[in-house]
Formats: C-alpha cells, sequence, structure tokens
C-alpha cells in the first residue's frame, strides 16, 4: 500500500500585530509594522495509508487545526512539502476537494434550511456523483444508521447530535479518499457519541476511507484508532500506535482497597510489606501501584488477603487519557 | 452535465427562498414605505421647481423610474458582502473554499436562486402593475428585449463590484462599514436613488465614466426608452459589456490575489 498523505517536514508561520494594552495601545496598533512571527507549525513529517484511522492530538491550540488546513489545502505551509493523493493540496485545491470529506465540528456544511436529502442532492450534483454511486451510499447509509426520518427534517430543526451526523454522513458522500474529522463528537451526549463511532468505524471498513480524527475526548480515540499523532506547540511529540503509547509508561496498574482501621497508618504497614510497589492512602481507598513487570497484581491481593480483611477492591488500568495528559504535561522522554 | 453543479445551486436557492414566506411580505411592505416617501419627496420637488419638467424628466417619468429602480434592487441585491464577511468571521469560509467548485462561481450561483424567485416574485408583479397603472407609459416593443440583455449584464457588473468590495474583508475582518459604504456609493452612482438625468452635467460626465451606471442606469434608460437609437443602444450595451468583462476579471484578480495572502498568512 503507498501513503495517500505524504508530509515531509512542513512548518508554518504566522505573521501576527503585537497587540498593546488600552485605548492609547489600540490607537498605537492602528499604525503598528510591529509584527512577531508565531511557528504555528513546526517541522512535522508523516505519513498514512489509505484505510487508516489516525487520531491527532494535542492540546488546544496545539496547531492541529492548522496541519488540517494545510492538509486541505486551505493553508500553503510555509516551507516542506505535502503531497495529498499525489497532489500538492495549496495548487489543487478544486481538485483535492473531489478526493477529501471535511466535518469541522461545530460548523455545518449542510443548507440551514433546507430538508437533509436536498443537501444531499446539492452534493450529488456538486461532486458530480453518479447515481449508481449515490444509491449505493445511500442503500448504505440506510443498513448503518436510521436515516429515514432525518431525510426529511429541515436540518435548522436537528438537535447537534443529528445534525452532526447527518454532517458526517455528508462528509462521506462522494466516496473521498480521506475524511477530516475535527473534533465530530463535541458537545455530544453518550449515546450519540457512541453511535458516531460505530458509524465513523463503519464507513471506514466498508469504504477503506483514510480518517484523520481530531479529538479531546479519549474515548473517541480507544474506539477508532489504532495510530495516534500528538503534537504540541507545533511540535510533534509522538506518532505510534495506541498500544506502544501505554506501554511507554511501564505497564503499571494500581490495586485500590478498602479495609477497616485507620488507612494511612495501614498503608504505612503494606508499605513495609510490599517494598516493590508504591503505596498511598486517602480517605476511602488504599492505592497500590504495581509495576507489572516486578510483582503480578494477582500476588499481591493474595499476599494483602492473608495480613488484612479487604472489604471491597479496584483495579484500574492505566487510561489512554491518563498517558495523554502525562505526555502533556511532561513530554515524552 | 458540467452545468448540472451550478443548476442544482440555483434550485436550492429558489426552495431556500421559498421557505421564507414571510420575508416577501416585508419585502413588499418595505417597499411600499420607501416608495410613499420617493412620492411625495418627487411631488414636492417638482412642485417647487415650478414646471412640469425638470432636467428634462415630468413627475411621471421619475416617479417611474424610481419604482422600477427599487424593484430591481429587490431582485439585483445580494448581499454578497455581508455573505462574504460573515463566512470570514465565522470562519465557515473554510468549508466553502473545499467545494470542487472555484468560490466566486459557488457564491454567484447559489444567489442564482433568489435571482429567479425575486424576478418573479417582485420585479414582474411591480413591473406590470405599473404598466397597468400608467397605461402604456412604459413603451413595449424592442426596447424590452434590450433590457434584458443589459439587466444580465448590470448582474454580472453588480455581483463582480459585491465581491471586490466583499474581498477587502478578509484583510479588514470587519464588514459593517465597508458594507454601508458600498451600497451608498453604488446606489447613489449607479442611478438608483436619483435618476443620473438631475445630476450636474460635471458629475454626470465622471458617473457616466464609472462602472456603477451599467448597475441601474443602463438598464432602466433602455427599458424607458420608448424609440431606442442603434446609436444609443449599441453604446450603451456596449459601455456595460466593457465594465463586465473589465469588473469580472480585475474582482477575479484581486480574490486570487487575497486569497494567496490569506493562504500563506493565516485568516
Amino acid at each position: 500500500m503507498s501513503a495517500i498523505i505524504e508530509i515531509k517536514s512542513i512548518t508554518k508561520e504566522f505573521k501576527v500585530l503585537n497587540r498593546r494594552e488600552g485605548l492609547a495601545g489600540s490607537l498605537k496598533d492602528l499604525f503598528s509594522r510591529n509584527y512577531k512571527i508565531v511557528r504555528a507549525v513546526d517541522n512535522i513529517s508523516m505519513s498514512i495509508e489509505q484505510g487508516e484511522i489516525v487520531g491527532y492530538l494535542g492540546p488546544n491550540g496545539a496547531g492541529k487545526s492548522t496541519t488540517i488546513k494545510m492538509m486541505t489545502g486551505v493553508l500553503e505551509p510555509t516551507s516542506g512539502e505535502i503531497l495529498v493523493a499525489g497532489r500538492i493540496p495549496y495548487q489543487n485545491r478544486t481538485e483535492n476537494a473531489q478526493e477529501i470529506g471535511v466535518v469541522f465540528g461545530q460548523r455545518s456544511q449542510l443548507w440551514w434550511a433546507l430538508p437533509l436529502i436536498e443537501s444531499f442532492r446539492i452534493l450529488k450534483d456538486i461532486y458530480q456523483i453518479t447515481d449508481a454511486d449515490y444509491e449505493g451510499m445511500m442503500k448504505l447509509y440506510r443498513s448503518l444508521v436510521d436515516i429515514e426520518p432525518l431525510l426529511h427534517k429541515p436540518v435548522r430543526q436537528m438537535s447537534l447530535g443529528q445534525r452532526t451526523l447527518s454532517d458526517i454522513l455528508a462528509a462521506f458522500l462522494h466516496n473521498p479518499k480521506i475524511v477530516f474529522l475535527d473534533e465530530p463528537t463535541i458537545g455530544l451526549d453518550v449515546s450519540m457519541k457512541a453511535k458516531i463511532r460505530t458509524l465513523i468505524h463503519a464507513l471506514n471498513k466498508e469504504k477503506n476511507t483514510t480518517v484523520i480524527l481530531t479529538t479531546h475526548d479519549m474515548g473517541d480515540v480507544d474506539a477508532l484508532c489504532r495510530r495516534i499523532v500528538i503534537i504540541d506547540k507545533g511540535k510533534m511529540l509522538y506518532d505510534n500506535d495506541i498500544e506502544h503509547l501505554k506501554g511507554f509508561f511501564g505497564s503499571y496498574r494500581t490495586l485500590k482497597i478498602r479495609i477497616d482501621g485507620n488507612l494511612k497508618e495501614q498503608a504505612a504497614d503494606i508499605q513495609k510489606e510490599l517494598p516493590d510497589c508504591t503505596v498511598s492512602a486517602d480517605e476511602e481507598w488504599i492505592s497500590v501501584l504495581v509495576d507489572e513487570e516486578k510483582a503480578k497484581v494477582i500476588d499481591v491481593l493474595g499476599a494483602l488477603q492473608k495480613t488484612h480483611r479487604i472489604r471491597d477492591m479496584q483495579l484500574e488500568e492505566i487510561s489512554t487519557e491518563a498517558v495523554i495528559k502525562k505526555i502533556y504535561e511532561e513530554g515524552v522522554q | 452535465m458540467n452545468l448540472k453543479k451550478y443548476f442544482t445551486l440555483t434550485r436550492a436557492g429558489m426552495i431556500e427562498a421559498l421557505q421564507f414566506r414571510l420575508s416577501f411580505i416585508m419585502i413588499a411592505v418595505g417597499n411600499v414605505l420607501y416608495l410613499i416617501v420617493v412620492y411625495f419627496l418627487w411631488k414636492s420637488i417638482y412642485a417647487s421647481a415650478g414646471t412640469d419638467v425638470v432636467s428634462g424628466m415630468t413627475f411621471t417619468d421619475t416617479l417611474i423610474y424610481l419604482v422600477l429602480a427599487t424593484a430591481l434592487f429587490n431582485f439585483m441585491e445580494m448581499y454578497t458582502v455581508w455573505e462574504i464577511g460573515r463566512s470570514i468571521q465565522s470562519g465557515k469560509i473554510v468549508l466553502d473554499l473545499l467545494k470542487p467548485i472555484e468560490y466566486r462561481k459557488y457564491l454567484f450561483w447559489s444567489y442564482t436562486g433568489s435571482f429567479v424567485t425575486q424576478f418573479f416574485l417582485t420585479f414582474l408583479p411591480t413591473f406590470i402593475i405599473v404598466a397597468a397603472v400608467t397605461h402604456g407609459a412604459i413603451p413595449l416593443g424592442i426596447n424590452l428585449l434590450f433590457f434584458v440583455l443589459s439587466v444580465v449584464m448590470a448582474v454580472s457588473v453588480n455581483y463582480s463590484i459585491d465581491f471586490l468590495v466583499g474581498t477587502i474583508c478578509l484583510y479588514t475582518e470587519s464588514i459593517w462599514g465597508i458594507n454601508i459604504m458600498k451600497q451608498v456609493i453604488v446606489l447613489l452612482l449607479s442611478g438608483a436613488t436619483v435618476p443620473l438625468a438631475f445630476f450636474p452635467e460635471g458629475l454626470r460626465k465622471i458617473v457616466m465614466l464609472l462602472p456603477f451606471q451599467s448597475v441601474y442606469n443602463a438598464p432602466l434608460t433602455l427599458l424607458l426608452d420608448g424609440s431606442p437609437q442603434t446609436g444609443t443602444v449599441l453604446k450603451t450595451l456596449g459601455t456595460q459589456l466593457f465594465w463586465c468583462v473589465t469588473m469580472t476579471l480585475l474582482s477575479k484578480l484581486f480574490w486570487k490575489l487575497s486569497l494567496r495572502k490569506i493562504t500563506v498568512n493565516g485568516g
């Protein structure tokens, strides 16, 4: 398989006016030539294969949207190369548009006042989708979601969830090679999120569409992405499998137990019993951080059961969320 | 096949326009109020002039001209500047730029739907009413054909002016002032609010050299001219064609350069 998106050390710089404060400052700004250069994306390279779902993560203002805008051709990189489906996007924006679909979280590309089916018909003509392809796609949609009640509803009367769902369907309609989803599940309830994840997954499977997904919801990442790319302050922090990411921080698990008596004192005792683990206590639980390379959780639990009366217990995996949070805060060593 | 992707936008625009029934009523009410003001304003102008003919136009001539200018305005005004400005501010422009149609065309064709509906629902009824009420003050002959040709070019010139001004929003990120300024300039210099015949000689000469008169003055003059001279008609249409081509090229070029700047500097 060949790469559908090929990015070689792209950098994007913006010229931003240095704003001054207050009324006097604002007046001075009218005549100011005092620009500073902000590097929104700094030397990023990646190669994405046809059919991959890539989670593109980073804190707010990390440069995710800028990268996506460069991939879609709306922005031109300051330096570096981008090839999307064999084309340089900013030079062939209109042609490139035929190959990509986009959903930008809170904005809709649908015709606000018209029923959804009209938007689909317009898109069919704009993208010059053949009748056969259109029918095929609609058939697929019908099999995946309960689309009938939505089709005849004006978009402005839809709930946010229904609208997002419709926007995703609209983005996939012309069977693009790549779909960019910028925070598709933002502001949605749990069941709608699940629905949308299932839909994205199914469309990716069925049409082998490459999906680039930016999100702040780790549920999206866990449900959809095998590969994730993390950037912060324009720099690439991580680009690999999600499994690998967890391994990065060792195979730690947290065993939480609830026992009678003074937890603080007991925690100190347990720490003496288990020198390989880190033990801490709060109001309700004693937490034992177990490094699975040194000791097995089940053995630790067995040992504890002999010496204490355990009333309740929990086992916590290290979550993707915790790992990402750690990366945002500390970076990858 | 290729035209289909444009006509589908026309169709969508028509359906969209027809969704808002109330807006037609509001436009009609607004027009009536505006025309009442116009009626009394010009009545007093003619009364104070003390003659029946001012600047070569009778009171009826002037009134017919202004009524039709208003009707024409309803159907030609596209609020392109607003639309571009709002898309830029909300960031929706990114989605529009990612359609497989050039933005300038995409926007134009999105508006054609409302052209069609406005033409049939406001311009045509007004025209028929005026023609009936004034008992043939509007000549019905070959001038209608010239008028249609002229309106097509007027629409194009008007759109190019709008698009050009709209493009400025890429730089300023504010729309209100620019839009108001554009509207005042276009409406005044095109002869939509005051017939150009009333302009002082010097000013009129300058205005005739500008593109704005191609938008309202040209089509209305052709429409109201019952005995058209080949020379005048050719000159009017020729001037319009010139502006049509020039303004299209100019607005296209400006957009292309601006967009490049934006894609380089970010928006």
